[in-house]
C-alpha cells in the first residue's frame, strides 16, 4: 500500500474506533447530565434531552444548608496541598530509585510496593491510631501531611518514566559538572512534565474523591469535605430513588476534577510535540 | 537492631493503646463555672441535624454550662466514625445507638451504666412507654435509654388505590387480604408485558421491615428463649415465608430482587408499587411525594396481629468524661419539651406518652395521615431483637434468603442452610 | 537491573535528604499498615475491648471460610478480565489520540470523563442503565432487534461489573500511555521514515518495545486495582442493607473489620490478599527483566 493510503486507512479506522469508544465513555456521563435536569416524574424516562428540562434538582441541593461553599472550599485546599506534596517527594524518590545507585535501592523499593497492596479499609484503624497519637484527630492534616511523605503509586510512576532518559543525558550533564540534584532538577525533572501532569490529575482527583479519610478525620458536616457531605446529603436519596438530585450533586462534584484534567492535559500535547530528547 | 525493636515497640504501645480511655471515676463533681463540652453523635438526615441543633438550644437556655456538639451523618458513615473512634479511645460522650445493637456495646464495656442517674431521678422514666425500654433491660441496670422509636405499619399509595377501585387497608385486613389486594394492584399497563405498576414491594433482608412482623402473625418466633436456636425455620414461620415468596413468585405482585433494584431502593417511594411496610422514619420523605397516601396497621395472621418495634436511643461512652453533664442532656431530651421538639422532627415517634398520645404528634402540621396507627400498633408489637452479633446474624439470614428472592433458588432447601449458618452465629457470639 | 549514577561526597547527603520524606513514609507505612495488620492478624479484636492473641486460628479459619473462598474466586475472575481488557484498551486509545488528528483533546476529554466521575455517581448512572425494565442497554438492544438481559442477575452480573470497572479505568490508562508514548524520542520515527519503513513496521519495532515500561507499570497497579475492586462492584450490587450480589475480596474484609466486630480476622483476609499479589507481582517482576526495554 502507499504510504498516502496506508495513512488514510488509518485515519479512517482512528476516527470510527474513537467515536464510537467515546460515545460508550461518555454516554453514562450524558446520562447523568440529562437526568440531573429532568423532574423526578420524569427519572426513569428514555430521553437523553428532558420533557421538562427544570433546574429543581440544582436547588434541591442548595436549600438544604449542608454549608456547601465551606465543603468546596476544604476539599479544593486538602486535594491542592495532597497534589503538591505528592510531586515533590515522589518526583525526589523517584529519581533515586531510578538513576542512583545505593545500597538496598531494590529492597527499599519493594517495600514502598507492598505498602500499596494492604486496603485501606484495613489500615484506617491502625493510622488514625498514629495520628490520635500526634493529637491531630479532627483537623485537617492527618488528611494531607502524609502526602509529603512520598506514595508508591505515584513514586513507581515516576520511577518507571524516568528509567526512559537516556543515559548520555546523564553522562553528559556529569561531564559538565553537574551535582546529584542539578541532573534531577535541571535534566529529568522537564523531560518529566507528563508525567507530572498525569500523577497530578490522578493525586488530585484521587484526594477529592476520598471519602473514608475525611470521614474519620474531620468532624462532621459542615467541617468537612465536599464528597463526605454530598455522600451525607445522598443517602436519603438513594433510598427513596430520587435519581434526579443525586445526579445533579454528582454532577457539581465532577466539574473541579474535569477543570483540573483540562488544564494538566496541556502538558501531553507538550509532551508529544516536543521532540523529546535532542542528541 | 534498633530498626527492628521500635517497629515492635509502636506495635505493642498501639495494643495497649486501645486498653486505656475506659474507667475515667464517674460522677466527677461538676465544679466551677467553665463551660463543660458534650459530644453528641448520631446519624440521620441533613433536616435532623438543623432540629438538633435547636433542640440543644434550647437546652443550653437550660443549662448554660454545659454546650453540646452535634455531629450527624450518614447511616453508614456513623458507624464507621463510631467504631474508629471507640479503637481510638476516643469516644464521643454521647451517640445515638440502634437498639439491635445495644449488646454488641454493652456487653463489650464501652457503655456508661446509667443507673445510678436513674436511681437518682426515680420519675423520670413514668410516662414512657414500658415497650421502649425493654431493650435496653439488662441485670446491672439500664446502659441506654431511647430517644424515639418505630412501629412498622403499612403505608398504601391512596391513588393507585382509588384507580383500581380497591378498598383501602383496614385494621382487620389478613395477609389473605394483603395477598388479594396486591393482586389487583399490579398492572401491566401498557400491555407490554412488563408488569409497570406492583401491589407490593418490602425490604426482605432486614426481619423489621416485613419478615418478623409475618412470622409473628402466624405464630412462629425468631429465636428461642434462650437465644440459642434460630426458628425462623419451623413450620409457623414457614407459613409465612412461603406468603412472601408465592407473592413475588406466583402472583407477580411483589418485584423480585433484581428487578428491584433498577427503581433505587424505595419502591413505593418511586411509585411503582401501591404498599410497602416501613416505619415512621420515612415520613418526611414520603412527604414529597406526588401522590396521596396513608397508613394502616400490619396484616392479621392466623396467630393474631403483629408488628415489629425498635427504637433509637442514647448512650453515654464509658470513657467519657462528662457523663453527669450528657446525662442531663439525656433528661431534657426526654422531658416533654425535648420530645415535644423531636416530634416536630417528623421522624419518629416520641417514647413519652404524654407527647405522642397529644396533638403534637397526632396532628403534626403538614401531614394528612392517620398518625395513630403508629401508637395503636403498639399493642401488638413485637419487639425487635436484641442481641450480640446482631450484625452477623443478620448479614447470615439477609444473605442466605437473597438467592431465594432472586428466583435462583428453592424456599425450603435454603431455609435449612440458613437456620444452619444462623445457629452457628449465635454459638460464637454466646 | 539498571546501573546508575554514583553519588559523590557530599551528594550522599543530597541523596538521602531526597529519600528522607519517603523513607519517612515508609515507616508509616511499614508500622500503620504492614506491621500492623500482620500484628492484628493473629489477634481477636472487636475494636471496642482490647485486641486478644490468637496465633494463626484467623488465617486456618480462611480455609473453611465459604463467604471468603466465594470472594476470593470472584476476585479472581474478575481480575483474569479486568487487567488484560484495560491494559490492551488503554494502549490502543492512546496509540490512536497520539495521531495528529483534528479533535485530539476533545476526544482525550471524552475518554477521560468516567476516570473523573465519582464511584458512586457513576454506579448510579450505570444502575439506571442497566435497568432490566427500565434501563437504557436493554432499550437499545431492543432497538436493534434483540432481546434486553438482565444485568444484574448472576449469569451476567460479573459482564456488568466488568463493563463499568473497565469503563472507568481506561481514562487513568489512556493517560499513563500518552505519558509513556511522549517519552519516546521523535528522532527514532523520523530516522525510520527516512528509512521508508510503513506505519506498521515503525509501530512494531520502535513503538511498542518503548512502550513496555509503561505496559509494565499499568499492568502492576491495574492487578493492584483488581484485586482490591470495591467502589464500583458495591454499588452496583447492592441489595438490601449493606449485602452484595458479587462479593469480592475487599468487601469480605470491609464486613468482618467493620459489620462482624472481627478486625483481626479481616486483618488476615488482607494479608492473603497481599500475599496473592505479592505472587503476581514476583511474576511481573520476572516479566520485566526479559520483555521490557528501557531505551
Amino acid at each position: 500500500m502507499s504510504r498516502q493510503n496506508e495513512k488514510l486507512v488509518l485515519d479512517i479506522v482512528t476516527y470510527g474506533f474513537l467515536a464510537l469508544g467515546a460515545v460508550l465513555m461518555v454516554g453514562p456521563f450524558l446520562w447523568m447530565v440529562s437526568t440531573s435536569f429532568k423532574l423526578p416524574a420524569d427519572q426513569f424516562g428514555r430521553t437523553l434531552i428532558p420533557p421538562t428540562p427544570t433546574l429543581q434538582n440544582f436547588q434541591a441541593l442548595f436549600s438544604v444548608d449542608i454549608g456547601y461553599p465551606g465543603l468546596f472550599f476544604n476539599s479544593t485546599y486538602i486535594s491542592l496541598l495532597v497534589t503538591v506534596g505528592q510531586l515533590l517527594t515522589c518526583a525526589m524518590a523517584a529519581f533515586c530509585f531510578a538513576v542512583v545507585k545505593f545500597r538496598g535501592r531494590e529492597f527499599l523499593f519493594t517495600l514502598l510496593l507492598v505498602t500499596l497492596m494492604i486496603p485501606a479499609q484495613v489500615t484506617l484503624i491502625p493510622n488514625f491510631i498514629i495520628f490520635k497519637w500526634l493529637h491531630l484527630i479532627g483537623t485537617s492534616v492527618p488528611l494531607w501531611l502524609p502526602a509529603f511523605w512520598g506514595g508508591a503509586f505515584g513514586t513507581f510512576l515516576l520511577r518507571q518514566y524516568f528509567l526512559t532518559v537516556p543515559r548520555e543525558l546523564v553522562d553528559a550533564s556529569r561531564m559538565d559538572g553537574a551535582s546529584l540534584f542539578q541532573i534531577f532538577w535541571r535534566v529529568y525533572m522537564p523531560l518529566a512534565k507528563p508525567a507530572l501532569a498525569a500523577l497530578a490529575i490522578f493525586t488530585f482527583q484521587g484526594a477529592w474523591n476520598d471519602l473514608l479519610h475525611p470521614l474519620i478525620y474531620l468532624p462532621a458536616v459542615p467541617n468537612t469535605t465536599l464528597t463526605v457531605g454530598l455522600a451525607f446529603f445522598q443517602q436519603q436519596l438513594i433510598l427513596g430513588g430520587k435519581y434526579t438530585v443525586l445526579m445533579a450533586g454528582a454532577l457539581t462534584s465532577i466539574l473541579p476534577l474535569l477543570l483540573v484534567f483540562l488544564v494538566a492535559q496541556k502538558q501531553f500535547i507538550e509532551g508529544i510535540a516536543l521532540s523529546g530528547v535532542k542528541r | 537492631m534498633k530498626k527492628l525493636l521500635f517497629p515492635f515497640l509502636l506495635i505493642a504501645a498501639m495494643l495497649l493503646a486501645s486498653c486505656g480511655g475506659q474507667a475515667t471515676p464517674a460522677g466527677e463533681p461538676a465544679a466551677g463555672a467553665a463551660p463543660v463540652e458534650l459530644t453528641f453523635m448520631m446519624w440521620g438526615a441533613p433536616e435532623e441535624l438543623a432540629v438538633w441543633n435547636k433542640i440543644v438550644e434550647e437546652f443550653q437556655t437550660q443549662s448554660p454550662n454545659i454546650k453540646v456538639n452535634v455531629e450527624v451523618s450518614d447511616w453508614t458513615a456513623y458507624w464507621e466514625k463510631l467504631k474508629t473512634m471507640l479503637a481510638a479511645g476516643t469516644p464521643p460522650d454521647l451517640f445515638a445507638m440502634d437498639a439491635p445493637y445495644y449488646l454488641d456495646y454493652q456487653t463489650r464495656g464501652v457503655l456508661k451504666n446509667l443507673q445510678p442517674y436513674l436511681d437518682q431521678n426515680p420519675d423520670l422514666l413514668t410516662g414512657v412507654y414500658p415497650q421502649t425500654l425493654e431493650a435496653y433491660q439488662t441485670a446491672e441496670g439500664y446502659f441506654g435509654l431511647p430517644r424515639d422509636f418505630q412501629t412498622i405499619v403499612l403505608f398504601y399509595n391512596k391513588d393507585m388505590f382509588d384507580k383500581a377501585g380497591v378498598a383501602y387497608p383496614t385494621a382487620d385486613w389478613t395477609y389473605d387480604d394483603l395477598r388479594k389486594a396486591s393482586k389487583d394492584l399490579t398492572l401491566d399497563t401498557n400491555g407490554d408485558g412488563v408488569t409497570e405498576q406492583y401491589g407490593f414491594t418490602a425490604d426482605l433482608w432486614d426481619m423489621e421491615l416485613a419478615w418478623s412482623s409475618a412470622i409473628w402473625a402466624y405464630g412462629g418466633d425468631i429465636f428461642s428463649a434462650d437465644r440459642t436456636r434460630t426458628l425462623i425455620g419451623e413450620p409457623a414461620a414457614r407459613q409465612a415465608w412461603q406468603v412472601f415468596h408465592d407473592m413475588m413468585f406466583q402472583d407477580k405482585s411483589m418485584p423480585d430482587v433484581n428487578t428491584a433494584a433498577q427503581y433505587g431502593l424505595d419502591l413505593y417511594q418511586a411509585g411503582i408499587a401501591a404498599m410497602t411496610p416501613i416505619g415512621h422514619w420515612a415520613v418526611p420523605g414520603y412527604n414529597t411525594v406526588a401522590f396521596k397516601w396513608d397508613v394502616a396497621p400490619m396484616p392479621k395472621g392466623p396467630a393474631g396481629q403483629a408488628t415489629s418495634v425498635n427504637s433509637a436511643g442514647f448512650v453515654v461512652a464509658e470513657g467519657s468524661k462528662h457523663p453527669d453533664e450528657a446525662f442531663e442532656f439525656i433528661k431534657f431530651v426526654l422531658s416533654p419539651g425535648g420530645q415535644t421538639r423531636l416530634t416536630e422532627l417528623g421522624f419518629a415517634i416520641p417514647v413519652l406518652q404524654s407527647v405522642a398520645e397529644s396533638p403534637v404528634f397526632l396532628q403534626q402540621a403538614g401531614y394528612s395521615i392517620d398518625q395513630k396507627v403508629f401508637l395503636d400498633s403498639l399493642a401488638f408489637a413485637h419487639m425487635k431483637p436484641v442481641f450480640k452479633g446482631y450484625d452477623e446474624w443478620a448479614a447470615a439470614v439477609g444473605d442466605g434468603m437473597i438467592p431465594i428472592w432472586t428466583g435462583e433458588a428453592e424456599l425450603n432447601p435454603t431455609l435449612d442452610e440458613v437456620v444452619q449458618a444462623a445457629d452457628e452465629v449465635l454459638a460464637k457470639n454466646k | 537491573m539498571q546501573a546508575g549514577v554514583v553519588p559523590k561526597g557530599r551528594e550522599r547527603l543530597t541523596l538521602w535528604l531526597m529519600l528522607t520524606p519517603t523513607l519517612i513514609g515508609l515507616a508509616f507505612g511499614v508500622l500503620g499498615s504492614i506491621l500492623a495488620t500482620l500484628a492484628l492478624s493473629l489477634t481477636k479484636w472487636d475494636l471496642l475491648t482490647p485486641p486478644r492473641w490468637t496465633g494463626l486460628s484467623n488465617y486456618v479459619a480462611l480455609f473453611t471460610d465459604e463467604k471468603f473462598t466465594r470472594a476470593l474466586l470472584n476476585t479472581f475472575k474478575f481480575s483474569a478480565l479486568y487487567v488484560p481488557s484495560v491494559v490492551v484498551l488503554s494502549l490502543v486509545v492512546a496509540m490512536l489520540l497520539s495521531r495528529k488528528i483534528r479533535g485530539v483533546s476533545i476526544f482525550r476529554t471524552m475518554y477521560f470523563l468516567p476516570a473523573v466521575t465519582s464511584a458512586v455517581a457513576a454506579a448510579l448512572v450505570w444502575n439506571m442503565i442497566f435497568g432490566k425494565d427500565t434501563g437504557i442497554l436493554n432499550a437499545i438492544i431492543a432497538f436493534f432487534g434483540g432481546k434486553g438481559l438482565c444485568w444484574v442477575c448472576s449469569d451476567h452480573i460479573l459482564t456488568a461489573v466488568l463493563i463499568v470497572n473497565v469503563w472507568g479505568a481506561i481514562g487513568e490508562g489512556m493517560i499513563i500511555f500518552l505519558a509513556g508514548l511522549a517519552a519516546i524520542p521523535r528522532e527514532y520515527y523520523e530516522a525510520a521514515a527516512i528509512d521508508g519503513a510503513s506505519e506498521s513496521r515503525k509501530f512494531f519495532r520502535i513503538t511498542v518495545p518503548l512502550v513496555t515500561p509503561s505496559i509494565f507499570f499499568l499492568s502492576i497497579i491495574t492487578t493492584i486495582n483488581a484485586f482490591q475492586a470495591y467502589d464500583y462492584i458495591y454499588m452496583l450490587t447492592r441489595r438490601g442493607q449493606g449485602d452484595s450480589s458479587f462479593p469480592v475480596i475487599v468487601y469480605s474484609i470491609y464486613r468482618n473489620a467493620w459489620n462482624f466486630f472481627n478486625y483481626g480476622g479481616a486483618s488476615a483476609q488482607a494479608v492473603e490478599l497481599a500475599v496473592l499479589i505479592i505472587l503476581l507481582m514476583a511474576f511481573y517482576f520476572w516479566l520485566e527483566r526479559r520483555y521490557v526495554f528501557y531505551e
